[in-house]
C-alpha cells in the first residue's frame, strides 16, 4: 500500500513538473519557434523580452491590472466577509450566494457579457474595464479564503481585550487585523494571481489599449509561436518560486540572527517581589 | 456601610428564554466570593453583564456607588480570565501584559517594566519573551491573571480559569490564585463548577439555580446549613431523607426510614408541628460498626459498594427502600463487606432539617 502511494505520488509530480522540463529549456533555445528538444542555447530571447515595447507594455498593463484588481476586491471583500461572517441580517443567504457566483458561471459567458454590457458603458478596451470586470472574478476565491480565516477567528480575544481598556477601533488594529495579517495576504495573494492569470475575458474586452499579457501571450503563439512565451513562463515560474521560499529564507535568518544575539536571562531570581501597588 | 459591588434586581432574558430571573447580590471590598452552579444556570451571563458584554434586560449594577449602566467594557476598568485564557497569540507574555498599560497611555518602556514585575508576582520570572504558543496550560493561566490584575482593576472576573488544567496543577494554582488575591486585595468573583474549589478558596459562595441565587454564605454555613434540598444535594454529598415534623417544641420529627429522630444541628429553620420537611445528614457523619454504638442513635442497614478512595471510602448501603451514604475513613473499610448487614449511627446534632 505504501509503496503504491510513493508511487502514485511520484508520478502526480512528474506529471505536474513536466511542463518546467520542457518550457526552462525552451526559453534558452536558439530555434525561431517554440521546439522541443532545443536545437541550441542562447540568451537571446530574453534580451528580447527585456526590450521588445510589444511585451513590455502587456506586462505593465497586467501588474497594473492585478495591482488595481487586489486593492479594490479587498476593499470590498473584507467589510463583506466580516458583515457575512459576524452578523446576521435580511438576505444572507442570498448574500452568500451571489458572491460565489462568478466562480459558478464560466468565464466565457461572463466575458460575453461583459463585452457586451461594457460596450454599451464604454468600458471596452480600458483598463477600468477589465479590472471591473477581474475584481468581480477575483470576489468568490478571495471570499472563500477570507471567511475561512475569520471563523477560526477566537472572538473571546476582542473580548478580553475590551475589557482591558481597548476601544472597537483599538481592537481592531491591535488584535483582529495582526492576527487576520497571513489570511489577508493569502486572500490578497489569490485576487492578484486570479487577475494576473486571467485570459478569457481579457481577450474579450481588454482591446489594444489594455492588452494583458495572457493575451499578448495567446495572440503570439497563434500568430508565430515566439519563443518569448517560454521565456515569460520561465520568468513566471522563478517568480513564483521564490515568492513560496522566501518565508522559510527569512526563517531562517532570523533564526542565524536570533542566536547570534541572545536575549539577555537574568538570574536572580527575586520570590519577594513588589507590587504594583509598591511600584507605582 | 454600603456594598462595593451591588446587583440589584438584574433580568435577562434572550428572547422568550429567561436566562436570569432576579438576581440581588452585595459584595464587600476585598471579598472573595464563588459563583457555583450547574450548566446553564446563569454564571457566565451574570459575570457578562457585569463586565458589559451584554445587557441586564432589567436591573442596576454599581460598584462603589457608581452606576455602571452606559459604560462600555472598555470604560469599566474590570479584568477578567476567561476560561480559555484567550491571550493575544501575535504578543510575547510581556506584551500581553503590557497592553492593557498599553491601551491607557502607559510608554513602552515603563509599561514593560511593569508587566515584568507582574509576571514575576505570578510566578513567571524569565518567561516575558515566550509566545502563549510556547507556554504550558498553568503558565498560559498565569500570564492571563497578570494580565488582568497589572492595571489594577476595580474587579477581578475569573470564568472556570481552572477548567482545563490536571488535578495537581488545579490546586497549585487554586493557592496561587488565592495568595495573589490576598496580596492585592482585589474584590473577587470566580465561576466554577467545582465544589470542593469553591469550598476551599472563597470567602462567600453564591449558588446559582435556574438564574436565580438558591444561597448565598460562607463556604461552611452553606455546607452545614444549606436552605433548599438543592443545595444540600449540590453541595457535597448528602443523606436526604423525607420526614415529618412531630414535636417541634423538643425538635422531634417521624421518618418513615429512621422513625422517629432527633434534629439537633445548629442553625435550622424554624418548623411548625405536622410540617413536611427533608432531614439531612452528611455521610461523614454516620458511622459504621457491627454493633449499636453507645451513646448515639442507631440503625440497621445492608452495605451494597464499596467504593474505595485510598484515604477514605463512600459505603452505599440500604435500609428498606431508602439508599444511605456513609463516609468512612481508609482504615475501617477492610472489616466492612458488600452484603453484609452493619449498624449505622449518627448524633442528634448530625440531623438537620430543611424545607421539602
Ligand atoms: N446569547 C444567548 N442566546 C440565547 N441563550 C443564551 C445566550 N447566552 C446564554 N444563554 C442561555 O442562558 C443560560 C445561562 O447560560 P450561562 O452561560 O450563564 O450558564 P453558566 O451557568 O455559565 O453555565 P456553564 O456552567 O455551563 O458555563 C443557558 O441556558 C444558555 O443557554
Ligand atoms: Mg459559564
Amino acid at each position: 500500500m505504501d509503496r503504491f502511494l510513493r508511487w502514485t505520488g511520484i508520478a502526480i509530480v512528474i506529471f505536474i513538473a513536466a511542463p518546467l522540463v520542457i518550457v526552462v529549456p525552451m526559453s534558452f533555445s536558439t530555434s525561431p519557434t517554440l521546439q522541443f528538444p532545443p536545437p541550441g542555447f542562447w540568451l537571446g530571447y530574453y534580451a528580447q523580452y527585456f526590450t521588445d515595447e510589444s511585451w513590455l507594455r502587456p506586462t505593465f498593463n497586467s501588474l497594473l491590472i492585478a495591482l488595481m484588481t487586489t486593492i479594490l476586491t479587498m476593499a470590498l471583500v473584507v467589510p463583506a466577509t466580516f458583515a457575512l461572517v459576524r452578523h446576521k441580517f435580511w438576505g444572507k443567504g442570498a448574500a452568500n450566494v451571489m458572491m460565489m457566483m462568478p466562480m459558478a458561471v464560466p468565464h466565457i459567458v461572463m466575458a460575453v457579457g461583459y463585452y457586451s454590457y461594457f460596450g454599451s458603458l464604454r468600458l471596452v478596451h480600458s483598463h477600468l474595464g477589465v479590472i471591473l470586470a477581474h475584481t468581480c472574478l477575483a470576489v468568490p476565491i478571495t471570499f472563500l479564503v477570507l471567511s475561512a480565516n475569520l471563523k477560526g477567528f477566537d472572538r473571546t480575544l476582542e473580548r478580553a481585550a475590551r475589557s482591558l481598556g481597548a476601544t472597537p477601533r483599538q481592537v481592531f488594529i491591535h488584535i483582529t487585523l495582526p492576527i487576520l495579517r497571513p489570511g489577508l495576504l493569502i486572500s490578497a495573494l489569490f485576487a492578484f494571481i486570479q487577475s494576473f492569470d486571467e485570459t478569457v475575458v481579457a481577450i474579450f474586452i481588454s482591446g489594444r489599449d489594455a492588452e494583458t499579457l495572457p493575451r499578448k501571450m495567446f495572440d503570439s503563439i497563434r500568430q508565430e509561436a515566439d519563443p518569448v512565451i517560454a521565456v515569460i513562463s520561465t520568468l513566471l515560474f522563478v517568480a513564483v518560486f521564490l515568492g513560496l521560499i522566501a518565508p522559510h529564507v527569512l526563517r531562517l535568518f532570523r533564526k542565524l540572527f536570533s542566536r547570534a544575539a541572545p536575549k539577555p536571562v537574568r538570574a536572580t531570581r527575586n520570590t519577594q517581589a513588589t507590587t504594583p501597588q509598591e511600584v507605582k | 456601610m454600603n456594598p462595593y459591588l451591588q446587583l440589584s434586581g438584574v433580568n435577562k432574558t434572550f428572547g422568550d428564554f429567561t436566562a436570569l430571573d432576579r438576581i440581588d447580590l452585595d459584595i464587600e471590598q476585598g471579598e472573595f466570593v464563588t459563583f457555583l452552579g450547574p450548566s446553564g444556570s446563569g454564571k457566565t451571563t451574570t459575570l457578562m453583564i457585569i463586565a458589559g458584554f451584554e445587557d441586564a434586560t432589567r436591573g442596576a449594577i454599581t460598584i462603589g456607588g457608581h452606576s455602571l449602566a452606559g459604560l462600555a467594557p472598555q470604560e469599566r476598568n474590570i479584568g477578567i480570565v476567561f476560561q480559555n485564557y484567550a491571550l493575544f497569540p501575535h504578543k510575547t507574555a510581556a506584551e500581553n501584559v503590557y497592553f492593557p498599560l498599553q491601551m491607557r497611555g502607559v510608554k513602552k518602556a515603563a509599561g514593560l517594566a511593569k508587566a515584568e514585575e507582574m509576571l514575576d508576582l505570578v510566578g513567571l520570572k524569565g518567561f516575558a519573551h515566550r509566545y502563549p504558543k510556547e507556554l504550558s496550560g498553568g503558565q498560559q493561566q498565569r500570564v492571563a491573571l497578570a494580565r488582568a490584575l497589572v492595571f489594577e482593576p476595580d474587579l477581578l472576573l475569573l470564568d472556570e480559569p481552572l477548567g482545563a488544567l490536571d488535578k495537581n496543577l488545579r490546586e497549585q494554582m487554586q493557592i496561587e490564585i488565592k495568595r495573589i488575591q490576598k496580596r492585592l486585595g482585589v474584590t473577587t468573583i470566580f465561576v466554577t463548577h467545582d465544589q470542593t474549589e469553591a469550598m476551599s478558596m472563597s470567602d462567600r459562595i453564591v449558588v446559582f439555580s435556574d438564574g436565580n441565587i438558591e444561597q448565598a454564605g460562607a463556604p461552611l454555613d452553606i455546607y452545614h446549613r444549606p436552605s433548599t434540598r438543592f443545595v444540600a444535594d449540590f453541595i457535597g454529598e448528602s443523606n436526604l431523607l423525607d420526614a415529618v415534623v412531630t414535636d417541634a417544641e423538643a425538635r422531634v420529627a417521624e421518618c418513615p426510614a429512621l422513625g422517629s429522630v432527633v434534629f439537633g444541628a445548629e442553625g435550622q429553620p424554624p418548623v411548625v408541628d405536622g410540617q413536611e420537611v427533608a432531614l439531612l445528614i452528611r455521610p461523614e457523619h454516620l458511622k459504621l460498626s457491627r454493633d449499636p454504638k453507645e451513646g448515639r442513635m442507631n440503625a440497621k442497614m445492608v452495605i451494597d459498594t464499596i467504593v474505595n478512595y485510598g484515604d477514605n471510602a463512600l459505603v452505599i448501603g440500604h435500609r428498606g427502600d431508602t439508599q444511605i451514604r456513609v463516609r468512612v475513613p481508609g482504615a475501617d473499610v477492610v472489616i466492612l463487606k458488600e452484603g453484609e448487614e452493619c449498624h449505622f449511627s449518627w448524633t442528634e446534632d448530625a440531623a438537620f432539617v430543611l424545607d421539602r
